[in-house]
């Protein structure tokens, strides 16, 4: 996949640095790290640099000394066979990785929770509530006349979104991209993205987020024609929120793009719900669809596998033997801060940068020799990343479509899959 | 080198005329061979006198993998938490019901004595996830048919009038590009004709943009599927599913192949007439009489069984009507990446609500007045009409008729009384079950080496105990057998393996990928190159899964 048989750098490669997956990136694979030299954004760039690395000393480590991997592998096991409930944290991981750790996970019978999944959840239990009508970035950049952002700014998680997916060069479909029309609603937004390429500013409705609750309410309540109390709903006069009621209305086909780690966690499922009903009103007359924002660190990827080899969404115990689906029992901060967990794995290939939660349990890590820790743990053991040193696949933000993943450079690292399968089959050696 | 022999069971191979004869059959290395060759020793031997021998059951169409099959899963804890499956040493834990997790599919198929699934749906931008999906679903052999027909793509290369030969590349190259087995429409542009604020689209109406009407679409991609020589014919999810009166469109989208090949979907979904005070009646007569003459056309029922599932379709606009007759009341409704959609809504069949009880007798109906056993396919539509794990029940249904007649008399009599399902005297006899479960979709996919027992066939192998209640005897063989492997014993699981995956090789020109990859760069989220699934990524898709590719022969 190389322009020339001599270039070292490899084009239409898919990053998995964030839930958008642009698979369009040029990665010269030269230097040390690995060197994004086109379509990248900041995230990729540093990301490529980082964990593309090929660390020469990197080793696998129990309580801080260095160790060979079967014997970390032995320790991990040791320590999974002899918990009750353990649970696997981080989960930032490709489609193998999170293969791996599933299977892990249910010989040990535990419980997963992603680092996002703490409103990831909750996002979740709106589907599961009342569902939603929802669209994908192909039809975005394709169809949407009126995007109106819930509380996001979309780039702060996915950089190119406005780039990729907006302020697009053509449609299919007979009407310029850049006539579009963008309205953000929240304060604290980058909205300088969704300036139209010909200078057009998008509407702002500036408010606290943590009121978006009331937003939602004064949107559904004028589709639905009902009154609204006050001139000025959240400081905004009723006029402006009239008008957009009216545009969505107007509209051919409007898209409303949320990301649920912009909400107020707690928030978070009633405003899912609450876009769900703006989406399903419109549809009446006219097309209307949710864009969810999601995917990052791979949370769609180790979602989706969790889900489709189980039936259950993460945070399941497997702890009985048979799966126990209870999101409100099983979150990983619950479980730590009641003392109903007795070990902590954390996984994460693709995320470097979050800390496992300091506890004083017997932890194992298995992560990037650049994860950044707060405390040593009991083991460590570094894998190589899919996408830069490993083969791999990843499920974008709208959970159709994934993204094969490339190696671009070799690592000595082991991949997270063959640690865990290393660690299961020490289990079952030990008739665990 | 191992030889079993499976010694005096009474074997029952359509494929090959052989019924009810006492056999003796040997596996050499996972295959069928005739005998021991001289100084050979048999190995293992299997002692099933008196037992019934078929080959692997095959479900030719079951929503076992993809994006809106894990949506369902998603939105129904509830209804997977009445089902959990235990993790035992061999297996892992999972969940069933209606819309199982992947592992619990694999085993319960295998324990049931099916060997193969196809999954019938597959959006070509979805198609990696399907593999990967299928990929975790165990023992069973997988493949699955692309959507084609309202992808944008298609469309405008219709909308401009490209010639056939045209379209057969793109059709070709699709093929190849999502490694499936064959092409499958869901109704014809009318997905696309949604995302432009249609709410229906019938078969002779134009999609508002590009216009171009279902049967221009059937007609151009029937003809691209056997000019290509895939054996599969078109697989067509037609127009107004579920709408009283349908059974005219589906009538005339049979009609719309002009005698080329063309296989019709649940079909029981497409017979809807309406007569009676409230304007919905059985068309199986019709529908049922219209198979009988036309022999280019196959169907499978898509049979509805009382109950809790869900519904997972590509035909979004449907769903999206139907989302407020789901129970729970749920749905969630999709437009997926200028390519197709999809809508999931969980869905109660009552046996006393007049329109569930007639479709229920609807599906029995098509099943028992369809003469030819080789073209109607033994389906649920799994998850739509009821969850697979029900096919012992429905072949109990078909093979029984004083158990039938017992059900007929306890659903809504107002249905019953609409039905002439009483008067249908007809037994499926075990032949024909094994000719609709395996022999007829072998044939029909193109899997030469599938749904038989002859020498050089995979030796997939079920042995039955027979049993005058159907049921009993089809949901626990005795003994199950995959690629020559003893999986199943006595209805429970003795072995893990891994299937194959089944795709088609059609030849074409490959220049269409100059058109096809500015396309995708224009207008599509991702890159041409990286939406192509090759050889080595289907494997590791498929979690090391091997490939069997079928060539297939130009007719064109």
């Amino acid at each position: 996949m190389t322009n020339e048989a001599t270039s070292t750098v490899v084009t239409e490669v898919a990053c998995p640095l964030c839930g958008h997956a642009c698979d369009d990136l040029s990665v010269d694979t030269a230097g040390n790290g690995l060197a994004v030299v086109a379509n990248g954004c900041d995230r990729a760039r540093d990301g490529f640099a980082r964990l593309g690395g090929v660390p020469t000393n990197a080793s696998a480590r129990i309580d801080g000394k260095p160790a060979s991997l079967e014997e970390a592998c032995a320790e991990a096991a040791r320590i999974l066979a002899g918990a009750q409930q353990p649970v696997f944290g981080g989960m930032a991981l490709d489609l193998n990785g999170a293969r791996g750790a599933m299977e892990l996970v249910d010989l040990a019978g535990g419980i997963v929770e992603h680092i996002n999944n703490e409103f990831g959840w909750r996002a979740s239990r709106a589907v599961q509530d009342g569902g939603g009508i929802n669209t994908t970035l192909a039809e975005v950049k394709n169809r949407a006349d009126l995007i109106v952002l819930f509380g996001t700014d979309a780039v702060s998680r996915q950089p190119r979104f406005f780039e990729r997916a907006v302020w697009v060069e053509a449609s299919m479909f007979d009407f310029d991209p850049s006539s579009r029309r963008i309205v953000y609603l929240g304060a604290g937004l980058n909205t300088a993205p969704g300036v139209s390429p010909d200078g057009r500013q998008p509407d702002v409705f500036e408010f606290d987020k943590t009121r978006m609750p009331e937003a939602l309410s004064v949107l559904n309540a004028l589709l639905a024609k009902q009154p609204v109390a006050g001139e000025a709903p959240l400081g905004i006069p009723l006029a402006r929120w009239q008008e957009l009621a009216d545009a969505l209305l107007a509209a051919k086909y409007s898209v409303l793009v949320w990301t649920a780690s912009a909400f107020d966690t707690p928030q978070v499922d009633m405003n899912v719900g609450a876009i769900a009903a703006i989406a399903r009103k419109l549809n009446v007359t006219t097309r209307c669809n949710a864009l969810p924002l999601a995917g990052n660190d791979g949370d769609s990827t180790m979602g989706a596998v969790h889900l489709w080899q189980t039936g259950f969404p993460m945070r399941t115990s497997y702890a009985s033997g048979t799966p126990k689906f209870d999101p409100l029992q099983n979150g990983m901060s619950r479980l730590l801060g009641n003392g109903e967990t007795d070990a902590l794995v954390w996984m994460s290939s693709l995320n470097d940068t979050v800390a496992p939660p300091s506890t004083g349990l017997p932890t194992v890590v298995i992560a990037p020799p650049t994860q950044k820790l707060d405390a040593e743990p009991r083991v460590f053991i570094p894998v190589a990343t899919p996408g830069m040193h490993l083969t791999g696949h990843f499920v974008r933000t709208d959970k159709v479509v994934s993204l094969p993943l490339r190696a671009l450079k070799k690592s000595s690292l082991p991949a997270a899959e063959q640690v865990t399968a290393a660690i299961a089959a020490k289990m079952k050696e030990v008739g665990a | 080198m191992s030889l079993i022999k499976l010694t005096g069971g009474r074997v029952i191979d359509p494929a090959n005329g052989v019924n009810d004869q006492v056999r003796d059959i040997y596996v050499r290395d996972g295959r069928i061979v005739a005998g021991p060759n001289e100084h050979e020793k048999i190995t293992a031997e299997y002692n099933i006198a008196g037992r019934i021998v078929m080959s692997g059951a095959i479900d030719m169409h079951s929503h076992i993998g993809g994006g809106k099959v894990n949506i369902a899963r998603e939105m129904l804890p509830e209804d997977h938490r009445g089902d959990p499956l235990e993790r035992t040493e061999l297996t892992r834990s999972s969940c069933g019901h209606a819309a199982p997790g992947t592992l619990a599919a694999g085993y319960r198929y295998a324990e049931m004595g099916y060997t193969a699934a196809f999954e019938p749906a597959i959006l070509p931008i979805n198609a990696r996830q399907a593999h990967m999906e299928m990929g975790d679903t165990p023992i069973l052999d997988t493949g699955g048919y692309a959507m084609l027909g309202s992808d944008d793509f298609f469309l405008r290369m219709m909308a401009a009038k490209e010639d056939q030969k045209a379209i057969n590349d793109y059709v070709a190259w699709t093929l190849n590009a999502t490694q499936t087995v064959g092409i499958k429409i869901v109704n014809p542009g009318g997905i696309s004709a949604f995302k432009f604020n249609q709410r229906k689209l019938d078969l002779d109406e134009r999609n508002a943009y590009y216009g171009i009407t279902p049967r221009d679409i059937v007609k151009v991609l029937s003809r691209a599927v056997h000019d290509l020589g895939v054996p599969k014919p078109l697989h067509v999810h037609a127009s107004n599913l579920g709408v009283p009166g349908n059974v005219d469109t589906t009538l005339g989208t049979m009609d719309a192949a002009e005698g080329l090949p063309i296989h019709l979907t649940h079909i029981q979904f497409h017979s809807y007439g309406t007569e009676g005070d409230r304007k919905f009646s059985s068309a199986a007569a019709r529908i049922a009489e219209a198979i009988n003459q036309k022999k280019n056309v196959t169907a499978d029922v898509g049979q509805i069984l009382f109950g809790q599932t869900v519904t997972a379709s590509g035909d979004n606009m449907v769903q999206y009507r139907n989302a407020d007759h789901g129970s729970p009341k749920k749905s969630v409704i999709m437009d997926i990446e200028c390519d197709a959609g999809c809508g999931v809504v969980p869905f109660k069949y009552k046996d006393q609500n007049f329109v569930n009880a007639l479709q229920w007798a609807i599906g029995l109906e098509i099943f028992l007045m369809v003469d030819d056993p080789w073209r109607v396919f033994l389906t649920t539509d799994h998850p739509n009409g009821a969850p697979f794990t029900t096919y012992p029940h429905l072949i109990k249904l078909l093979m029984d008729r004083s158990f039938r007649n017992a059900m007929l008399d306890t659903i809504n009599p107002d249905a019953r009384a609409m039905s002439n399902l009483a008067g249908l005297d007809r037994e499926y006899s075990l032949y024909e079950i094994a000719i609709m479960t395996r022999a007829a979709p072998a044939k029909l996919i193109g899997l030469a080496d599938r749904g038989h027992l002859a020498p050089g066939a995979a030796a997939d192998i079920v042995v039955y105990k027979e049993d005058a209640d159907r049921e009993r005897m089809f949901e626990k063989p005795e003994l199950v057998f995959k690629d020559g492997e003893l999986v199943v014993r006595d209805g429970r699981i003795v072995k893990v393996v891994r299937g194959n995956t089944h795709a088609v090789k059609p030849e074409f020109d490959r220049s269409i990928e100059k058109k096809i990859e500015p396309y995708f760069q224009r207008y599509h989220s991702v890159r041409m190159n990286n939406f192509k699934i090759s050889d080595d990524e289907l494997c590791e898709c498929g979690g090391g899964s091997k490939l069997i590719a079928h060539a297939c022969k130009k007719r064109g």
